[in-house]
């Protein structure tokens, strides 16, 4: 275990920290070359910023604060862009048809995802797919750790409300409509 | 499926498995590079014995940087230091990988490294030579002249010497299979030399006279 008061090279946070922060981006971004400048300007930033860090601080939620930052601020440059799906990105699926279904379910929830509050966005992630407890979330996104937590909630019941309206594993034609006026 | 385990589902799709593999690795070796631009810094460790008597290592966070024989730290460190303007660090951790695989080599446990190479702080030039050394294969030869030639500049034959004889990095970037026209075997900086080239030479099944 490293001293309480030990205060870690800087080479040291990349290599602690890079990969786990580079996944939180791309979940958030969906985009290599946005996730990699945003991981190199949330470095840099961080690099900047490390003489006045005190030994034995929280460097991780530190690192994930500014990155969440960066994402923030290039999801709202890119306001308005559809995101993009890779196409080898699949849904198992038993049929053809289930199969088309189904990627047309997925197309809906990413663009439900990108109409969430970011915060609600940020804590998804974070929460389901960053292991991290609510107190860091709270942390990263400068919250109580119970607003933390009520920002995940609130994303997955703005998501659960796509498939309530729509029925069981239904899409509907007013579905496809705005799936289609979504994608144009 | 029920609403609730189809979001769940389609939620994995997007988010379980993360980045590509391959996305993750160059992203995380373009930061590294930019750190080392950001803040150089040097690590190094040694090999205290070995069939080719002591090496020090210096890495880099891009990869190996230098290889010397010898045990004098202080000198390897002071030379580093004006090389690079940084204050070299001794670190077991950092140099680990590159002093393990130098011991595992020399010992005949080892055919190849697997190890970045930083060669920053060499010209274009010497470059483009050790990445012409590091393309002959363990158990053979290539003279001066075909290093040359094989670089786009055949009459380049004693330049290819000169640089190579400024190889930082020899053993890793096998210099030593570099030899005369003759095939003798002319100048090694390193050990005790000529010998320690045959050595190396001989360690790796080449056919030297």
């Amino acid at each position: 275990m490293p001293a309480q008061n030990h205060k870690p090279e800087f080479a040291e946070l990349v290599d602690a920290h890079a990969r786990e922060l580079h996944a939180f981006l791309w979940r958030l971004l969906r985009d290599q070359n946005e996730s990699e400048d945003c991981l190199q300007s949330a470095f840099l930033k961080a690099f900047r910023a490390y003489d006045r860090m005190p030994a034995g601080a929280n460097y991780r939620a530190w690192l994930y604060k500014i990155a969440s930052n960066e994402a923030r601020t290039q999801l709202r440059r890119r306001a308005g862009v559809p995101i993009g799906l890779d196409d080898d990105l699949r849904a198992p699926a038993a049929t053809v048809e289930d199969q088309a279904e189904r990627r047309l379910r997925l197309r809906e929830v990413a663009k439900a995802i990108e109409r969430l509050p970011y915060k609600q966005r940020a804590a998804l992630v974070l929460s389901k797919y960053q292991d991290l407890s609510y107190a860091e979330i709270g942390e990263i996104l400068g919250t109580s750790p119970e607003a933390a937590r009520a920002n995940a909630y609130q994303a997955l019941r703005k998501l659960r409300g796509l498939f309530r309206e729509a029925g069981a594993g239904q899409v509907t034609d007013q579905h496809r409509a705005r799936f289609e006026e979504g994608v144009r | 499926m029920n609403g609730e385990a189809e979001l769940s589902l389609l939620l994995d799709v997007l988010y379980a498995d993360g980045p590509p593999a391959a996305a993750a690795e160059s992203a995380l070796a373009n930061l590294r590079a930019e750190v080392q631009r950001w803040q150089p810094q040097l690590w190094y460790g040694s090999l205290p014995e070995s069939p080719v008597g002591s090496l020090l290592v210096a890495v880099s966070a891009l990869g190996v940087v230098a290889v010397e024989f010898g045990a004098n730290e202080a000198r390897f460190v002071e030379r580093l230091r004006q090389a690079f303007g940084v204050q070299p660090h001794r670190s077991g951790d950092r140099a680990d990988a590159a002093v393990r695989q130098l011991e595992e080599y020399v010992a005949g446990k080892r055919n190849t490294f697997d190890l970045p190479v930083d060669l920053g702080g060499c010209t274009d030039f010497q470059r483009k030579v050790l990445e012409a050394a590091t393309a002959v294969p363990r158990g053979r030869l290539a003279t001066y002249g075909e290093i040359a030639a094989r670089i786009g500049a055949p009459r380049a034959a004693r330049a290819v010497g000169q640089a190579l004889a400024r190889n930082p990095v020899p053993i890793i970037v096998p210099c030593h299979r570099v030899v005369a026209a003759d095939g003798s075997l002319t100048g090694y900086s390193g050990g005790a030399g000529v010998e320690t080239k045959a050595q190396l030479l001989r360690l790796e099944g080449a056919a030297i006279r």
